[in-house]
């Protein structure tokens, strides 16, 4: 394996083959070589992206050097796109790098269609009005859309997808696909096999802890009118009647079906976020459906038919205490009505592709094959137009947050971020970025800030005085520190865009480098 | 913007950075970009390919070279005006002592394991200097803020152990793919190409015991002019059939278990003369010995296919017989490592035809090498934002900013609207035997256990002391160190082979031990009880230690969700993920040890920082939520309690 996919061991145990042939394939563009960018880019260069191209019109000055690693004295007054392009192609040679020397506030105006040719942009240090700007353009050609900023201590990264749907979501924890309470009729049958009162203390010891609790829970519901426990009550005495089961204490096999037994409980059927993934009108498919939702039609059929409410069948399996054999078997079973509705679903995805006229093969097996296994965890996500929320944001939302403590400064900064954009077009400069009488520059933030959220219908007094000055001390500086916390969180959504893996952010994310409480504000 | 009181502190600041990996490319460059004069470095390791995916300071030229002096010559690069004093050694070398420590302002971790996080925690407390610690998996990390007196320390919560399996499990009743790993890598390699006056326990104990070990011994030496098919052949059906046939005699083991199946190399490979000559050939044009590959030589491309157990065994074998025609000159001293291809390919193809053995479910090389190089994924990304954090946490621990210190999780997927978690540090543990003086109780068959037992399995594994000294009373049982006498030197290893109740002072129960570490200037005492018997499953080294910490729950055997490694995206699971930067971690047991605050963290049903820790602990935490029916609502739904408990 003397190849290149060796300098990506390590994250191909992240986001497999798959993620990263997305990752080559991609073109990236920045908007903004300055700290912020530079770093977002970087660390993509790294992860091995198909192409770069770096948007910055402006030449390397002296200050740069301060908090952009990627200039150095020799580069002063060269065009900084070209510096820093060099300095990132020299990171990674299998990454296509290329750089224009232009003002991206010009381009935006002067040549939307520009942006059209990338799969994916990522735009830092724009103000307001250039965002909302890149924002539609992009937004109609369909390409995906990143904003980074970093301001002093603080700073933000927001996406702006139209839709982002997600088969390998990845959760941190899913409760395994057992049918401990709904088994299909050939599994019933398996641990119809089974004697849990067998006198064979070896078979006792070794029949799988999803044997036991199926057929536990089946006489349970014979002894409870065909109902599960469900009360706090219920539920204890359903694990006292597998402890009563026990004939010896080593039984690992019946200790683990104690701990698991709330498994049994978990109710039948798919959650309520796929039942709004399935009802989502987007699953009335036609011609210009894509894949994604052709499969969520064929999984919407297939959950109400064959699948009787519940989705295709996961293949995998949890460890458990038994015997190979009895393994093997239980393994075997599952892996058979995986595959039978990984058919079914095939044939209806073939089907609907037919009816809405097009090539019935379009979709692979394997697609077909890491839908069906991921199905139950299927997430879209949805962002709004930045106009939208800039000019018409939730109100309530928006005063909710003012009013809570736990938001007060993540809420603070997302106003003050742009009220520093209204504070430069009235007064040429932000505020504290040049030696002006500071107490000034504060009371005109604080008013600006004010206006800002009295045009939002929102009152102004809970934004402190404190982080008012804080803002104005921050001067517009960009803190390598920061455009690095920054520029690590752009890249690292971007990541999960391209890949398709993994859930990105919703909402927009707010730095505080205070108090590094960074959350994120939903309008 | 920064204040006049900030950059003054910032520049003169003298900053120790211990690790020059993932984290440390990244905070090398950010401490250089915030004003930063003065930093040293230390790492021992040089620069592998596996690692230009995200150290960005080290290009492919530099492969082989010292990361923490390639680290300074790229950043002076750039910044010449900082200065960078770089030293390619072990941070647990005797120069690095109390003294150098003392000269820092402040010390940051960035390092990839255990032992040297504990040693450096000791250094900095020993030495009064305030410690930033940090470490990524894949999408998460953390750092975390050390001061002596003030925060709890970086042991204060004990840290899982490795994980270690039972030898039994190991040599004779394997029942998940990571046992025949070990076995593969630690036993079989280890015996063939590594040191071979090390203590090995390839061989099946017969159930006479009588039965000559002597024979047995040179099985695995290649005789003279023997033929290199011959040799692999024979080694072979030693291990996976006359080993099998000797383990299935002792019928008691069978009882409660699958027999295993003998396997033969004649029955899955007929034995003909070999298409030599194309192999050959081909790996003559091979000429470097990192890309010699056996599955290169068979035409095996892809290392995520599962291979059957013919192709297992054809790697098996060509890879034995490379490494004997190829790479001669290592064998003998040769030590398992991730990043060797040929060893790699030879654990894994030894695993799988061990694990068909056992019915076992099969590996790819690619899952195999995860498991054997206990792999941590790792990113650019992550050691971007936590190199940040430490910058920004260093300098408020300049500026002695103590109501502000953080602690900061770094979460894969947002969290109560977070995706940065900050927590107040916590007060040192009072009972933490680090950094207070709390004595340990250690149950030992004193009358079975000699001195050596005492001293690896304790004091160097579980109390991670790397110059150890013990001491009854004011009699010195143990020392090391080079200024010892030679007498003292024989004297020592004498008594390493004592039983504890033979020593020329003898330990038996009542008795209470110093052990000590002069280099971390670390002191603790030990009581002694004894107890006859130890499970061998439960308590593998036939002794317990116990005191500032509830010994970790011991796993269950035969279960393990959590420690299969069944994927390789479970093994990040199976390891902490608290630490690890890359490289070098062992398996750890998923449980997080009890915590003093858990307690209230967790009364709060789904805690937030601490139980993101460790993924396979929230599951847990999952698994008890039963009762309140909300396994599903684990994203840290009510963790705002516990935030609120925490401030007060
Ligand atoms: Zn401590």
């Amino acid at each position: 394996m003397a190849e290149p996919k060796t300098k990506y061991d390590r994250q191909l145990r992240i986001w497999g083959e798959q993620g990263q042939t997305a990752l080559e394939k991609s073109s990236i563009c920045l908007l903004n070589c300055g700290p912020t960018g530079s770093e977002t880019l970087k660390n993509l260069v790294l992860g091995g992206v198909g192409s770069i191209t770096v948007v910055d019109g402006s030449k390397v000055e002296l200050g740069d050097l301060g908090n952009n690693f990627m200039v150095d004295e020799s580069s002063v007054g060269q065009s900084k796109a070209k510096t820093v392009c060099a300095f990132l192609q020299e990171l990674n040679d299998a990454v296509k790098a290329k750089f224009i020397e232009e003002y991206p506030e010009a381009l935006i105006e002067s040549n939307p269609s520009f942006f059209a040719q990338f799969t994916l942009v990522v735009a830092t240090q724009l103000v307001e009005d250039k965002m909302m700007k890149l924002d539609k353009i992009c937004r109609d050609a369909n390409v995906m859309l990143i904003f980074a900023r970093s301001y002093g201590l603080t700073g933000f990264v927001r996406i702006s997808v139209k839709e982002h749907a997600v088969i390998e979501s990845k959760p941190d924890h899913f409760l395994d696909d057992l049918r401990l309470n709904n088994p299909w009729p050939e599994l019933k049958r398996f641990a119809e096999t089974f004697d849990l009162d067998t006198a064979d203390p070896i078979v006792h010891k070794h029949t799988p802890y999803v044997i036991i609790l199926i057929k536990l829970a089946e006489e349970w519901a014979r002894n409870h009118g065909g109902v599960l426990p469900s009360t706090r009550e219920e539920k204890k005495e359903f694990k006292d009647l597998i402890k009563a089961k026990m004939i010896a204490s080593d039984e690992e096999n019946y200790k683990e079906a104690m701990e698991a037994s709330f498994k049994v409980f978990a109710a039948q059927g798919i959650s309520p976020s796929l039942q709004q993934i399935i009802n989502d009108s987007c699953a009335e498919v036609n011609s210009l459906s894509s894949d994604f939702w052709v499969l969520v039609a064929a999984l919407k059929e297939f959950i109400a038919n064959e699948g009787g409410g519940e989705a295709p069948l996961e293949g995998s399996i949890p460890d458990m205490t038994s015997s190979t054999e009895l393994y093997v078997n239980l393994q075997k079973k599952r892996s058979t009505k995986a595959e039978a509705d990984f058919l079914v679903m095939e044939q209806r995805v073939r089907k609907i592709l037919k009816k809405i006229g097009r090539d019935p093969d379009s979709i692979s097996k394997a697609t077909i094959k890491t839908f069906c296994r991921n199905a139950r965890k299927l997430k879209v996500c949805r962002y709004s137009l930045m106009e939208d929320e800039y000019n018409s944001p939730v109100q309530l939302e928006l005063q909710k947050y003012l009013t809570d403590e736990d938001y007060s400064t993540a809420v603070g900064f997302y106003i003050l971020l742009r009220a520093v954009d209204r504070f430069a077009a009235n007064y040429n400069s932000f505020p504290g970025q040049f030696d002006g009488e500071m107490d000034e520059e504060i009371s005109r933030l604080k008013t600006t800030a004010v206006s800002l959220l009295a045009d939002l219908g929102c009152n102004g007094s809970n934004l402190t005085e404190d982080l008012i000055n804080e803002m104005c001390r921050y001067g517009a500086a960009e803190l390598h520190a920061v455009a690095a916390i920054i520029g690590g969180i752009a890249s690292q959504e971007v990541i999960k865009l391209i890949t398709r893996q993994f859930v990105p952010m919703s909402g927009t994310f707010i730095f505080s480098g205070i108090d590094h409480k960074s959350q994120l504000l939903l309008f | 913007m920064a204040s006049e009181q900030q950059l003054s502190a910032i520049k003169g600041a003298k900053v120790l950075m211990v690790g020059a990996g993932g984290i440390g490319c990244e905070l090398l460059k950010t401490l250089a970009l915030s004003g930063f004069k003065d930093v040293h470095i230390i790492d021992m390791d040089t620069i592998e390919v596996s690692n230009l995916n995200r150290q960005f300071l080290f290009r492919q030229s530099h492969v082989g070279q010292s990361k923490a002096k390639v680290a300074r010559d790229a950043v002076l690069k750039f910044r010449p005006n900082i200065s960078i004093t770089p030293y390619h050694a072990n941070v647990k070398d005797p120069e690095f002592n109390v003294d150098f420590f003392k000269q820092f302002n402040v010390v940051l971790n960035g390092l990839d394991n255990l032992d040297a996080r504990r040693h450096v925690n000791r250094l900095c407390l020993a030495a009064g200097v305030p410690l930033v610690e940090s470490g990524t998996t894949g999408f998460l990390g953390q750092v975390t803020v050390h001061i002596k007196g003030r925060t709890e320390c970086y042991e204060c919560q004990p840290k899982p152990a490795p994980k270690t399996y039972p030898v039994c499990t190991i040599t004779s009743t394997p029942s998940k793919f990571v046992h025949c790993i070990v076995w593969a890598k630690d036993l079989l390699f280890a015996k063939l190409f590594g040191d071979k006056n090390q203590d090995n326990d390839l061989n099946v104990r017969a159930s006479d015991a009588s039965s000559s070990s002597q024979q047995s011994e040179d099985v695995f030496e290649r005789k003279n002019e023997e033929d290199i098919e011959h040799y692999g052949r024979r080694i072979f059906d030693h291990v996976f059939g006359y080993n099998i046939e000797l383990a299935l005699s002792n019928e008691d083991t069978w009882k409660n278990r699958n027999r295993p199946r003998p396997i033969y190399s004649k029955d899955v490979i007929p034995v003909e003369p070999v298409s030599q000559n194309g192999n050959q050939a081909k790996n003559l044009v091979a000429g470097n010995p990192s890309s010699i590959s056996a599955m290169a030589s068979l035409g095996l491309k892809n290392p995520q296919d599962l291979w059957s157990l013919k192709e297992n065994s054809a790697i098996f074998l060509e890879a034995l017989k490379l490494f004997f025609s190829k790479r001669e000159k290592e064998i003998g001293n040769l030590t398992f490592d991730k990043d060797d291809q040929l060893a790699v390919e030879f654990v894994t193809a030894a695993a799988n035809i061990r694990a068909s053995s056992f019915g076992i479910p099969l590996h790819s090389l690619f899952e195999a090498k995860g498991i054997a190089g206990n792999i941590v994924h790792a990113v650019a990304t992550t050691n971007a934002i936590i190199a940040g954090l430490i910058v920004i946490e260093a300098i408020k621990v300049l500026q002695n900013d103590i109501k502000n210190y953080r602690m900061t999780y770094c979460l894969e997927h947002p969290s109560r609207k977070m995706l940065l978690m900050p927590v107040e540090p916590f007060e040192p543990n009072k009972s933490c035997y680090v950094c207070s003086e709390t004595p340990l109780t250690l149950e030992i068959n004193t009358h079975g256990s000699k001195l050596k037992d005492l001293v690896d399995k304790i004091v160097k594994a579980k109390l991670g002391m790397n110059l150890p000294l013990i001491m009854h009373g004011s009699s010195l049982l143990y020392e090391v160190g080079d200024d010892l006498e030679e007498d003292e030197v024989a004297n020592y290893a004498a008594n390493l082979e004592k039983v504890l109740s033979e020593l020329p002072s003898p330990v038996i129960g009542g008795t209470i031990l110093t052990v000590e570490d002069l280099q971390q200037e670390l002191k603790c005492s030990i009581n002694v009880k004894h107890r006859e018997e130890f499970d061998e499953e439960k308590e593998p080294d036939g002794m317990v230690l116990s005191g500032w910490t509830q010994p970790l729950a011991v796993e269950k055997n035969g279960k393990g969700s959590t420690d299969n490694g069944a994927s390789t995206s479970r093994v990040s699971e199976t390891t902490s993920l608290v630490m690890e930067d890359d490289d070098e971690l062992q398996i750890i047991p998923a449980q997080i040890a009890k915590k003093r605050k858990l307690s209230d963290i967790s009364s709060a049903a789904s805690s937030d920082a601490s139980s993101f820790r460790n993924e396979a602990k929230f599951k847990r935490k999952a698994e008890e939520a039963d009762n309140n029916n909300d396994v599903v609502m684990l994203d840290g739904g009510s963790s705002e309690n516990s935030k609120k408990k925490r401030e007060q």
